[in-house]
């Protein structure tokens, strides 16, 4: 139902959007992964309308956003990544205040406030200033906002970002709940590969502006099919050893976490043997050794050499 | 916009305090410069001089005490004197039968003004001395039938750019130019309400609303001259009736001008906000804004004493001079709206120039 045309966006001769092509099938929920200056807000905001594109277009059923905004507008929600409220009001005033500006009124208005508000879980604090929030509430809220007139699709740009793990996981089931019972089609921005796994069907993966991947989960996952990550913790770092295991060939990539260490081998290779070993001589203790299956990490890693969030 | 406009008053319900002190800070300008005026003249001691008349030195005296800001207390010499040893008074003047001195113990402020005053005087005395007895019978009748009253009379070029006479009513001056004053920060700090939405993201959470980007920004300006408004005429309606300050009999006339003039102001805020860049620059361009137009425009003290021709050039193209303008001529000359078609219509295109101009620079910046 929404799709992208090679969006270009170019800021200061340097393109931040790049020939980008995005679809969202009704219903569906997909992510759009990334670091951070990876384009995804920019992005985002095209298709929102609130920026013109440098080139290209966005098409709502076929018809182009560029053309008619107003189409657009009135079926989507869209979650910004600041949080975008009157923090001087209560909850109840913004969520009153964002209801109207999308024309609803009296009984309506104020019944689908408290469906918010009970969506969200803060009906208990609706009457308190939002400045006195804690973080995890106010992102709550600044959803809360792009939901009062329901719209088809909603759109989060990094919506839970800075927040306690059981906010943000509060958010992450809401959304979940809003595309499965109401069939809201979401595009949920992240550079969380755990938040996009959990919640999306499809990804975009995007980096430098560019679409470097795209698919299901496991359509992805499959690029890495012929390898695979074993994990090494021991007591402390050890340069030594990791210079000797990125001199060896069978091993792919070498990375090092805070005291072990992450390898990327060829699926099925036996390198166990081989590493024991090569701990041992460089007096390295061992405390746990993991084989993992891939992650959405591994292909970001996999296809840019870099970690999501470095 | 009624979405938006009434949003604005429920910001400002919960956050009242800018408006507020921009409010009492102009009451209690006007009240400590103008509010106790008391009708005391400023008393000159005089006493006649060695040899003199006493005659011709109460006939000066009567001719001296036409001022309506001074007056002179004609005494013996003796007093006086005593009266400046002990340093209640800094100075006297010896009035002879057809000339006089001023007798100073220190420095003083009002020196300069009485002895200009009392030069004046004295000259325009013996000039109608010098006609009469060159023939003209009536001639001081004439003359002093043209003169305008009150005496203390200054000529001087007004905006209009006619010749005409000027009268310098401390009250009005203080109050009009004062509250037009303070009410520039009322109305363009609220204005900044814009800038903060587009700060904190807000404003594009409207803009991706159904509601039109006109309606927005219609919203803002309906709040910020409303503000503005109510502040300027409750503040005139307390000092007209509460303290009995004379604003002249056409109340509905000055509710007009002050309309014309918050519309140019908030015009002239929504300019601003598209030449700076962020909420601080505004705040630091807003006294700035607002201090220079008022020196320039006449509100500190009145356009007619202004000489310096750079400072009167410039004041043409600041609003306040025209809205002060446009009120003065109500208060103190009783003049009605049909005269004061061309300060208005000024305002007006003001207006709609600096906003036309600030909107597009805004929505250019995006
Ligand atoms: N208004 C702007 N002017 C100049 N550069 C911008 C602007 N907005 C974004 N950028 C640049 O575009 C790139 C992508 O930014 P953004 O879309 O915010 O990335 P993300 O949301 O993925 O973190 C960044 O390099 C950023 O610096
Ligand atoms: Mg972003």
């Amino acid at each position: 139902m929404l799709e992208t045309e090679e969006l270009r966006k170019v800021y200061k001769g340097t393109a931040a959007v790049d020939s980008v092509n995005l679809f969202l099938e009704k219903g569906e929920s997909v992510g759009l992964l990334g670091p951070n200056g990876a384009g995804k807000s920019t992005t985002i905001s095209m298709i929102a309308s609130l920026i013109a594109p440098s080139a290209g277009d966005v098409r709502l059923n076929g018809k182009s956003v560029l053309k008619h905004p107003n189409e657009i507008r009135k079926v989507l929600g869209i979650v910004p990544q600041e949080i975008a409220l009157y923090p001087e009001l209560t909850a109840f005033e913004n969520l009153k205040f964002f209801g109207r500006i999308y024309g609803l009124k009296g009984e309506a208005l104020s019944r689908r406030v408290q469906e918010v508000l009970k969506l969200l879980g803060l009906e208990d604090r609706q009457k308190d200033l939002v400045k006195t929030y804690s973080g995890g509430m106010k992102r709550r809220i600044n959803i809360g906002a792009a939901l009062l007139h329901q719209p088809e699709i909603l759109i989060m740009d990094e919506p839970t970002v800075g927040i306690d793990p059981q906010s943000r996981s509060y958010i992450l089931d809401t959304v979940r709940k809003l595309n499965e019972e109401k069939g809201m089609t979401v595009l949920y921005t992240s550079h969380y590969m755990e938040e996009v796994e959990r919640l999306c069907d499809r990804v975009y993966i995007m980096d430098h502006g560019k679409v470097i991947a795209s698919g299901t989960k496991d359509e992805l996952k499959s690029i890495l099919s012929g390898e695979e990550a074993i994990l090494v913790e021991m007591d402390r770092d050890y340069p030594g050893l990791v210079k000797e295991l990125e001199a060896d060939e069978a091993i792919l990539q070498t990375i090092e976490i805070d005291k072990g260490l992450k390898l990327i081998v060829p699926k099925g290779s036996r390198l166990l043997g081989k590493i024991f070993q090569a701990a041992e001589r460089h007096g390295a203790q061992i405390s746990n050794i993991t084989v993992q299956v891939p992650t959405l990490e591994d292909v970001f890693l996999h296809l840019t050499g870099r970690k999501l969030r470095d | 916009m009624k979405s938006i406009y009434l949003h604005q008053w429920q910001r400002f319900r919960r956050a009242p305090m800018l408006v507020v002190s921009f409010f009492l800070l102009t009451v209690v300008f006007v009240f400590t410069l103008a509010g106790f005026q008391s009708d005391d003249k400023f008393t000159v001691l005089a006493f006649v001089k060695e040899g003199s008349s006493d005659q011709a030195a109460e006939e000066w005296s009567d001719r001296l005490n036409e001022s309506e800001g001074m007056f002179f207390d004609l005494r013996e010499e003796e007093e006086v004197r005593e009266m400046m040893r002990d340093g209640r008074t800094n100075f006297a003047l010896a009035v002879g039968d057809s000339d006089y001195r001023m007798v100073v113990a220190a420095e003083d402020a009002n020196l300069i003004t009485v002895e200009s005053y009392t030069a004046q005087v004295f000259r325009e005395e013996f000039r109608l001395k010098q006609a009469e007895e060159a023939g003209g019978e009536n001639i001081r009748e004439d003359i002093q039938s043209s003169l305008e009253d009150p005496v203390l009379t200054v000529t001087t070029e007004t905006i209009q750019g006619a010749e005409g006479t000027f009268v310098y009513d401390n009250q009005i001056q203080t109050l009009f130019g004062m509250t037009l004053f303070f009410s520039i920060y009322t109305m363009i700090f609220s204005l900044m309400n814009v800038t903060e939405e587009k700060r904190t993201g807000t404003w594009d959470r409207l803009i991706v609303s159904p509601l039109k980007k006109s309606q927005m920004y219609i919203g803002h300006f309906l709040y910020c001259f409303t503000v503005g408004y109510a502040q300027i005429v409750v503040i005139f309606l307390l000092f007209k009736y509460g303290l009995g300050f004379d604003l002249g009999g056409n109340f509905p006339a000055i509710l007009i001008v002050v309309g014309c003039y918050a519309f140019a102001i908030v015009a002239l805020g929504t300019l601003l906000m598209g030449l700076v860049k962020s909420s601080q620059q505004l705040q630091a361009v807003i006294p700035i804004v607002a201090t220079a137009m008022a020196m320039l425009g006449g509100a500190f003290w009145p356009i007619e004493i202004v000489t310096n021709n750079i400072v009167l050039f410039l004041s043409q193209g600041m609003p306040i001079l025209y809205a002060l303008d446009a009120l003065k001529s109500i208060a103190i000359y009783g003049r009605g709206l049909a005269d004061l078609a061309q300060p208005l219509s000024i305002l007006i295109l003001f207006g709609v120039v600096c906003m036309g101009v600030g909107v597009n620079l805004m929505e250019r910046r995006g």
